[in-house]
């Protein structure tokens, strides 16, 4: 056994080795996020449909479990549509940068205590980049489409992330101060003894309907606006390159998750620092409670949609531009005052 | 039940009031209805008082054409100082009379009346044709009762026979007895009756037997419930579903306003249209059943004889260019036309002037080979007027039977000798006018004693204030046509018919397409042929091409091997003979102009579309004109009449009788002692239309053989 | 807005109480029924599928009166009649588009006899427009089979008309 185990230290230290192993663990990563995915919109649809008092799939397989893949396949049985007036290049470029921009800020999610695939120490300075690029997948399919729906999509997109995006910033310094780190699994060590969202309840809200803003989610959903925009930006799209914006939206949905999790309530932590019961379990204790709580947080995302109208768009603004800003502005002044007076403000270069 | 009987009793007193009423004195009563005041002639009804003002008054038994006979009793008003409802319709008016038609009392009244009426009528709307078109129904609206009171047994009727034209249900009679009147009165035939008494009554013939007239049609349209329906339209289209189009019959030279029922692209009936100086409401059995013959035998594409002698279908490009071939090349001479009974104005127009342009002159319009003289207008034309026959009083009707020549002429000298004073003279075969008649004998030598007073007809005349001498086609299309003309020129002349605002001297056509035809010349040209020279050359091989404008009533075996174009809309005896084909359409088909026996100028107007390929006449000689190279000047209707009033300036007005100016026509001759007869025999078919048609052959199995099986009996 | 009202939706309570409703319908019962297994009751007024039904002893009822070709908004009857050897008056042909047809039932409203009906079929639907252009046959066919829920259906609402 240790010999095995030695082996494969050796191996991966070899140049190819480190390689091979590095692409093993992302996909490590990227199969159970895209499964994830698939089975997020099997939830929705399952959880919409319950409170609606219907039943949702329940026809491919048993409870209609093999309905994701049955949409994929009719998804990639599909023609690819690309209109004669988009810019070709672009406009296939878009969802393949969204999809892409919604795999790579896995990087530096700790799924577990020191199971992160990038342990760096500006992990929350990465993410927030990352989602930062997301708008311009979105808008370069609303400018590449040529079409006037498309591009009030892409527009309403690209306004409502960056507005909404302030807001998050201002959110996560207030983490930030209570943590004194940007790495992210030390910001989660942080909430040892108290979840953030205990103290910084009103930013968890912030952030979660700010997380909904930016991640397109009803009752934000604006960009797609069925009933006004025929489906936003993607509307010129069809089968595998809408497949593409379709995964990375949810993939968004699951990191945003996975983000406020860790931001806010406690990341692979069990409650109460409560240890894992059986020897077996322990090495799956981290990852079982962070996913529960992903799932809590998506089961949150399905619920607004399934409860609240979309927003009107000067609403939308005036929410993000006018009270969350505001407010979570002078939440970080309080509460970076409050950690003055105790002491406990960080100091720079920790 | 009452009233029936109260009013067989009223029946007779009215007819004779009716009478007295004409002769009373000028006083024109004024009265009050519904408190506005009005003046009225003498011996105007109450009822038609309300007319005038608009007030609508509801009737079943009161028809303006029929006399009054007051038993319906749903015509009631208020007349104040009267103690109970009066009938309006047989109340003449009186001086000083107030009478109020909207009174609750009045409404009262009628509603009580429309309980009665509805106690035997059965309640089978759904299944009768009258429904939509009903009297009864439509009143049953106004002052029906919402439910029935009535719990005893209905009565129910046996159906009578009337014959092939008129279908009976007599269990919904209400006996307003308008049939029984107009039988009677217009028709001419008292078999029809009402026997038994209230609950028991009856309208029957009493011995079945079919209603044999010629205008027992018009029995369905005076027929104010579903008792009389029009039997080959049975269950066929209810009244909602028809289009209606008013246009004019063509199958007799009367020319009655019609109305013309299509449900899409099928005439499923005909009816008649008011007209006071025509055919006022009626028409024949012909122009209301023939319809059907409009669905059968149609020629709905071109056809051209192939090397086989049979016909082939073919496009119009082909047939043009048959004719083409054939008339290259040829002279004028050796071009011949014939125009038929059922050509429109605007058809022979083109046509002649296509012949002209083909330097022809052999065309006729006569295609019975008539050859009296045409030179002048009064000489071909019914000069009196149709309502001219109201004056007259004594009438010389000359080799016509104008009751299957003309049915509704023959009515109108009926009503006028119902009027009476009228005395008439026959000089043709013996036939039933449905008046009495001094018959004086078949010979056209009798002319010649009419002419020379020796004749005790010639009292009459000499006396009479208008007499009209009627001499019918039958009579001119003989080899003597021109010589008997001659003489009833003479007549009228000697017996004073023709002078200032009255010309006694008529012609009685019996084809439509006759009186155009020969207003705008269309007969024989410079050294041209008539109709019989045609045929004749044709067997001899002189004529290349002969052009038969709907003419069937020749004799097509006579026509050699000359290559003939038939251009009409029944496969008849003109297409079997013919090598080109071009279909045309029937009256109903087409916007046309017809001339009547008068000389009134009326249009058709177009119900459906013609079959198949076929096409409006004139539009097939334009476009033929222009395959040979001799395009017309015109490419619309509009054009086509402009010019065509350019040349006949009695073409401008239409339901117009431009009175004829005397002149002296026709010549002495030789008279044939043949006898003089009518040119009909059959009135069921004349043409091709009604020749085509299923109801006029029944019509002729069951009135004529079985009459001419009675006569051998 | 008064001070309650604020507090009131600063704290979001009226999308608490909204998502509460929500939530609370995840846990009802589905009103969804397997449908080619399990139906959902109709009423006796229901216009489905259109029927001609006959009497008792066979005779069609239709009397080809036309009043519900008259009727008939999206004009999709078409009827053609002429007397039976019989003498009777009947269709010889019945036409129903259930394509053009609406289903407001005007027709049997129209029926002075009872014989166009809509009967309680719905589940009609073919795969070709052809076989919706309905001919008498296959309406008196479909009187034939659905007799006894027609009659039922009629003699419920008979004390309503």
């Amino acid at each position: 056994m240790t010999e095995l185990l030695e082996a494969f230290n050796t191996f991966t230290h070899t140049e190819i080795g480190a390689i091979i192993w590095l692409i093993i663990r992302i996909f490590a990563i990227m199969v159970p996020v895209l499964l994830g995915v698939a089975y997020l919109i099997y939830a929705e649809r399952k959880v919409l449909a319950a409170m609606q008092l219907r039943m949702g799939p329940n026809v491919v397989g048993p409870f209609g479990l093999f309905q994701p893949f049955a949409d994929a396949l009719k998804l990639m049985g599909k023609e690819t549509i690309i209109p004669t007036g988009a810019n070709k290049l672009i406009f296939m470029a878009a969802p393949m940068l969204t999809f892409f921009l919604s795999l790579v800020s896995w990087a530096v999610i700790p799924f577990s205590d020191k199971l992160v695939l990038a342990d760096v120490n500006v992990g929350i300075l990465y993410l927030f980049a990352v989602s930062s690029l997301a708008v311009y997948g979105i808008i370069m399919a609303g400018w590449a489409s040529n079409s006037k729906y498309a591009f009030l999509g892409g527009l309403r997109s690209a306004a409502q992330m960056v507005s909404y995006e302030v807001s998050i910033g201002l959110v996560i310094i207030n983490v930030l101060l209570l943590a004194g780190s940007l790495n992210l699994s030390d910001i989660v060590r942080g909430q040892t003894n108290m979840w953030y969202a205990i103290p910084l309840f009103p930013m968890f809200i912030v952030f979660f309907i700010s997380g909904l803003a930016e991640t397109n989610r009803a009752p934000f959903d604006l960009p797609e606006g069925e009933s006004e925009l025929v489906g936003g930006f993607n509307v010129e799209y069809s089968s595998m390159s809408f497949a593409l914006f379709f995964l990375g939206e949810y993939a968004n949905m699951i990191l945003m998750s996975a983000m406020t999790v860790i931001l806010f309530l406690g990341g692979w932590l069990a409650p109460f620092n409560w240890q894992s019961p059986f020897e077996w379990l322990a090495p799956l204790w981290g990852i079982l409670w962070f996913t529960g709580k992903i799932c809590f947080m998506l089961f949150m995302f399905l619920w607004v949609r399934a409860t609240l109208p979309r927003y009107r768009y000067d609403q939308l603004m005036r929410l993000g531009w006018k009270v969350f800003l505001p407010f979570s502005l002078l939440y970080v002044i309080g509460v970076a005052g409050y950690l003055v007076y105790t002491g406990n403000f960080p100091k720079v270069g920790v | 039940m009452l009233c029936f009987l109260y009013s067989r009793i009223r029946f007779s007193v009215t007819r004779n009031t009716h009478a007295i009423i004409e002769d009373t004195s000028l006083l024109m009563p004024k009265l009050k209805i519904n408190d506005i005041e009005l003046e009225v002639a003498p011996g105007t009804s109450v009822l038609q008082a309300c007319e005038q003002l608009g007030i609508e008054v509801p009737r079943f038994c009161y028809h303006d054409k029929l006399s009054v006979p007051a038993n319906c009793r749903m015509c009631l008003v208020e007349v104040e100082k009267t103690p109970k409802p009066q009938a309006s319709c047989a109340l003449p008016c009186g001086e000083g009379m107030v009478v109020k038609t909207n009174t609750p009392v009045v409404t009262r009244a009628r509603k009580n009346v429309m309980e009665m009426l509805l106690i035997n009528h059965p309640l089978d709307c759904p299944i009768c044709d009258q429904g939509g078109e009903c009297d009864l129904q439509d009143q049953a609206v106004a002052y029906g009762f919402d439910r029935g009171r009535y719990a005893e047994a209905k009565r129910a009727v046996k159906d009578k026979e009337l014959g092939p034209l008129v279908k009976t249900v007599m269990t919904r009679c209400i006996h307003c007895t308008r049939c029984v009147r107009f039988a009677d009165e217009i028709a001419g035939m008292p078999e029809l009756g009402a026997f038994g008494r209230s609950e028991h009554m009856e309208i029957g013939t009493y011995i079945e037997k079919a209603v044999s007239s010629e205008l027992s049609g018009n029995l369905v349209d005076v027929c104010p419930v579903g008792a009389l329906t029009n039997k080959p339209y049975a269950f066929e289209a209810r009244p909602w579903e028809l289009s209606k189009t008013e246009t004019i019959d063509v199958l007799d030279a009367v020319g009655s306003n019609i109305r013309v029922d299509a449900r899409g692209q099928e005439v499923m009936r005909v009816l008649p249209r008011l007209h006071e100086d025509v055919n006022e409401e009626w028409i024949n059995d012909k122009t209301r059943y023939a319809c059907d013959g409009l669905k059968r035998q149609r020629l709905d594409k071109p056809y051209i004889r192939d090397v086989d002698g049979k016909l082939k279908p073919a496009n119009w490009g082909e047939a043009f260019a048959a004719i083409a071939r054939q008339i290259k090349g040829l002279p004028g001479e050796a071009i011949a036309a014939i125009a038929g009974n059922l050509a429109d104005a605007e058809s022979m127009f083109a046509l002649k002037q296509l012949m002209q342009y083909l330097k022809s002159p052999n065309m006729d319009c006569r295609q019975d080979g008539a050859l009296y003289d045409v030179s002048q207008r009064a000489g071909y034309t019914f000069n009196t007027t149709i309502s001219g026959i109201e004056k007259a009083d004594v009438i010389l009707l000359v080799g016509t039977n104008p009751r299957l020549e003309a049915s509704l002429i023959n009515a109108r000298i009926r009503k006028r000798w119902l009027r009476g004073g009228l005395k008439v003279g026959v000089i043709s075969e013996q036939a039933d006018l449905t008046y009495p008649t001094k018959y004086l004998g078949a010979n056209p030598l009798v002319l010649d004693e009419v002419l020379q007073g020796r004749n005790a007809f010639c009292d009459l005349l000499k006396n009479a204030k208008n007499p009209m001498i009627i001499v019918g086609a039958g009579a001119l299309a003989r080899k003597d046509g021109l010589f008997i003309q001659y003489r009833v020129r003479k007549i009228a002349e000697t017996y004073n018919m023709v002078r200032d605002g009255w010309n006694g001297f008529n012609v009685l056509q019996t084809s439509a397409a006759r009186v155009a035809g020969l207003d705008m010349s269309f007969v024989p040209g410079q050294n041209g042929k008539s109709t019989n020279d045609i045929i004749a050359a044709a067997q001899n091989g002189k004529i290349g091409l002969l052009y038969l404008l709907g003419a069937d009533e020749i004799d097509t075996s006579k026509l050699g091997s000359t290559f003939v174009v038939y251009q009409g809309h029944h496969g008849d005896a003109g297409a079997n003979r013919a090598d080109v084909i071009l279909p045309g359409s029937a009256y109903t088909e087409k916007n046309a102009l017809y001339m009547n026996t008068e000389g009134r100028l009326q249009s058709t107007r177009r119900a459906v579309f013609p079959p198949g390929e076929a096409k409006e006449d004139w539009q097939i000689i334009r476009a033929l004109s222009e395959v040979l190279g001799q395009a017309l000047p015109y490419d619309t209707l509009a054009q086509l009449r402009q010019k065509m009033v350019q040349s006949h300036a009695l073409f401008a007005r239409l339901d117009h009788v431009e009175p004829a100016p005397w002149n002296s026509f026709a010549r002495d001759g030789v008279l044939d002692p043949a006898p003089l007869q009518s040119s009909i025999s059959n009135f069921y078919q004349t043409d091709v239309i009604s020749r085509s048609s299923p109801t006029m052959a029944a019509c002729v199995e069951t009135f004529l053989k079985s009459s001419v099986a009675e006569a051998a009996e | 807005m008064s001070m309650f009202h604020s507090v009131k939706r600063f704290l979001l309570i009226d999308i608490i109480k909204g998502m509460a409703l929500t939530l609370s319908y995840m846990f009802r019962r589905r009103v969804t029924i397997n449908y080619p297994f399990e139906k959902g009751p109709i009423g006796p007024r229901f216009r489905g599928e259109h029927a001609l039904r006959r009497y008792p002893n066979g005779e069609e009822r239709c009397i080809a009166c036309k009043l519900c070709e008259a009727i008939c908004p999206a004009q999709a009857i078409t009827i053609e009649a002429e007397p039976r050897e019989d003498g009777s008056r009947r269709t010889t042909r019945y036409d129903i588009d259930m394509i053009k047809c609406i289903y407001c039932g005007l027709c049997q409203e129209a029926c002075p006899v009872d014989a166009i009906v809509e009967g309680p079929n719905f589940e009609y639907a073919t795969l070709t427009r052809e076989e919706l252009y309905y001919n008498k046959d296959k309406l008196l066919a479909n009187g034939d089979r659905w007799e006894p829920e027609i009659a039922a259906n009629l003699a419920k609402e008979a004390p309503y008309r």
